[in-house]
């Protein structure tokens, strides 16, 4: 007997609930339980956990029993640019400078955006440079290096 | 009644100072700024604006916070009469009559409507926090830590219950938020959890790169991803007088909406949302000629905007009286609250009449300056609108960027919520709900500590939750709303399995 996915998002979500419910479950194990009266650091996450994975393997079983609209398709492009940005910022802040941080986040951001105009990004880029050093620096005096040499 | 009164006025002898004006201007313009963009909603522009509070004193970083919720809901309309494109999704039902407004060129009284409407409603919502307040956060005393156990549970599962969307995904959303928030230092054994041996998590996942994650990232993620097709009404937005006719036909809607509002706002759950949707459906069965609704009615948009700004008022109330939020974004009210040292429950009004009362004068006063400063502004909106997307989300990532950095002047608050802007965006695509994870997230400590403090304190009798009569109360309606909500999924599931394997 085949099976058929009928509900993809619910066959996702389903497995994705289980691995995280499964994972706190099992990390839970290596903290001491407690009893039900003086509860230990395992107790609570314990039960959290199964019931995610218990819950999760429901949403599993339903995606071969009922329909539903299929996910809208991943756009790889926006995804992988948006989060690529931000973690090129954190990388970079601390040593390269809030305003070096700044200009890679704004571009690399702006390619993962419908039409990438590089002229648009460069300028948009650099308005965003003045703005965030008048505001974070000038104005609020937050402590950031801003420049790799500062 | 004289204590009321006494009451109001210390509340607004803190919130006419000129700081605190200022603050409530701030809040209600960068609330509003944010909220006018599409695809924002008062979640993610809360969550953004959030760390610019940190650095002030609570009640000014309150009241600034209830500013920009208030300019967020009022932003999201304007966008939703101007572009048919709803900021939040309370703003769905405004887009339906308030755009067609805007085509026949009335977008401006639909935005004035709109805006009296609100503040009709939120003057309504602030003197009933003003009365009830006080009585129920003395109830509030009365409870121990079973009732308030049992009051998170029901808190939970009526926000589930009434959001829309699949219940058990939802249900799951909550867990996993609840595992998110114990992450990190256990009070009672001293034993980091989950840290994964680094030591930024031994204090716990902050809940700044959790909410800019999920809803700033994870939303932008998916904006992206649609069309970017949008016709902006902004030529036609003209005079914004309303018209007496205008006036006339909207009192009946507002009035009502403020009513319909007020009680879904005190409900846990997505108050606002059901709020709007259950006045327009009224206002529609109430109507004369209910077929102009669609094509431009303006008690399409008078009833729902009051319904929505009431519930919105209205929603504070349990988080100030008992502490306890009730949505995606009184949880964020509530991290804030605990970021500046303050401790939310019924000790709020008692210990610190000042901050309380403040900020609900400062509520009320939010609601006025939205109407008359931000009513001129329009024509900034309008040209703020008219920025396209692809130049206006690298702006909104590197300001959540910056805000998550600030929260411990850390990158790894950063590189949390790029994680879970991942996380945030797939789990959407595959129908789970980010709103009730934050809730769980925010009450999931809290749920832990007063488990464990009423089974310490019942001595490990677990029916305690049960033979305790306030807290029984609670959880019998929690199973009630579950088996209601859960019997008709069930028998419309069986049907459509049943109808599946007759092919």
């Amino acid at each position: 007997m085949a099976l058929k996915i009928r509900s993809m998002k619910d066959f996702s979500a389903g497995l994705m609930f289980i691995a995280i419910g499964g994972l706190f479950a099992m990390g839970a194990s290596q903290y001491p339980m407690g009893t039900a009266v003086r509860m230990g650091p395992a107790y609570f996450p314990s039960i959290l956990g199964w019931g995610t994975v218990a819950l999760g393997f429901m949403v599993f079983v339903e995606s071969f029993l009922v329909d539903d609209e299929k996910p809208t398709p991943v756009k790889w492009r926006p995804l992988l640019l948006v989060i690529a940005s931000v973690m090129a910022f954190a990388a970079i802040v601390n040593t390269g400078g809030l305003i070096t941080a700044t200009v890679v986040l704004i571009i690399t951001a702006a390619l993962g955006g419908h039409e990438f105009k590089l002229k648009e990004a460069i300028i948009s880029a650099v308005l965003m440079s003045i703005t965030v050093w008048a505001i974070f620096d000038k104005a609020l005096g937050l402590p950031f290096k801003l420049f790799p040499w500062s | 009644m004289t204590e009321l009164i006494q009451h109001l006025s210390l509340g607004f002898s803190v919130a006419l100072t000129m700081q605190n004006l200022m603050y409530c201007f701030i809040g209600c313009f960068l609330g509003t700024l944010i909220g006018v963009l599409p695809g924002i909603g008062p979640v993610a522009t809360i969550a953004m604006l959030l760390p610019i509070t940190f650095n002030l004193p609570p009640t000014p970083a309150l009241i600034m916070l209830a500013g920009i919720y208030y300019g967020a809901s009022y932003g999201g309309s304007t966008t939703a009469i101007l572009v048919n494109l709803p900021g939040e999704s309370s703003s769905v039902v405004t887009c339906i009559d308030g755009y067609q407004m805007g085509r026949q060129g009335r977008a401006g009284p639909a935005l004035a409507i709109a805006a009296l409407g609100s503040f009709f409603a939120g003057t309504v919502g602030t003197l009933l926090i003003a009365l009830f307040g006080p009585p129920l956060a003395e109830l509030a005393f009365e409870f121990g830590a079973a009732e308030y156990f049992s009051m998170m549970v029901l808190g939970l599962v009526s926000a589930v219950v009434l959001a829309h969307g699949s219940l058990i995904k939802a249900v799951c959303m909550i867990l996993v938020g609840l595992l998110l928030g114990i992450v990190g230092t256990d009070v009672n054994s001293g034993i980091a959890r989950y840290s994964l041996g680094i030591s930024e998590l031994s204090d716990g996942i902050g809940f700044v790169s959790v909410a800019m994650g999920m809803f700033g990232f994870g939303e932008i993620i998916s904006n992206l991803e649609q069309g970017e097709e949008r016709e902006v009404n902004t030529s036609k937005v003209g005079s914004l007088m309303p018209t007496w006719t205008d006036l006339k036909m909207s009192f009946g809607p507002i009035v009502r909406g403020t009513a319909l509002g007020t009680i879904f706002g005190i409900l846990p759950g997505s108050h606002t949302v059901i709020a709007s949707f259950s006045s327009y459906t009224l206002e529609k069965k109430l109507a004369k000629d209910p077929s102009r609704f669609g094509k431009g009615a303006i008690e399409g948009v008078a009833g729902p905007e009051s319904a929505n700004n009431a519930a919105a008022q209205t929603s504070f109330i349990p988080l100030l009286t008992l502490g306890i939020p009730t949505g995606a974004v009184m949880a964020l009210m509530v991290g804030a609250m605990t970021i500046q040292g303050i401790a939310p429950g019924p000790q709020v009004m008692t210990q610190k009449p000042d901050l309380f009362w403040g900020m609900i004068a400062s509520m009320w006063v939010g609601n006025l300056m939205l109407v008359i400063l931000n009513l001129p502004l329009i024509g900034m909106w309008v040209q703020f609108l008219k920025i396209p997307y692809r130049v206006l989300f690298p702006g909104i990532i590197l300001f959540c960027c910056i805000g998550a950095f600030s929260v411990n002047n850390s990158p790894a608050e950063v590189y949390l919520a790029g994680l879970f802007g991942v996380f945030g965006y797939f789990a959407s695509k595959w129908g789970c709900e980010p709103g009730p994870l934050l809730l769980g997230f925010v009450l999931g400590p809290l749920m832990e500590e007063n488990l464990r403090r009423a089974m310490l304190i019942s001595r490990g009798d677990a029916t305690v939750f049960f033979t305790r009569p306030i807290s029984c109360g609670m959880l019998i309606v929690a199973i009630f709303l579950l088996i209601i909500i859960v019997l008709p999924q069930i028998r419309k599931k069986r049907a459509e399995v049943v109808y599946e394997s007759a092919d």
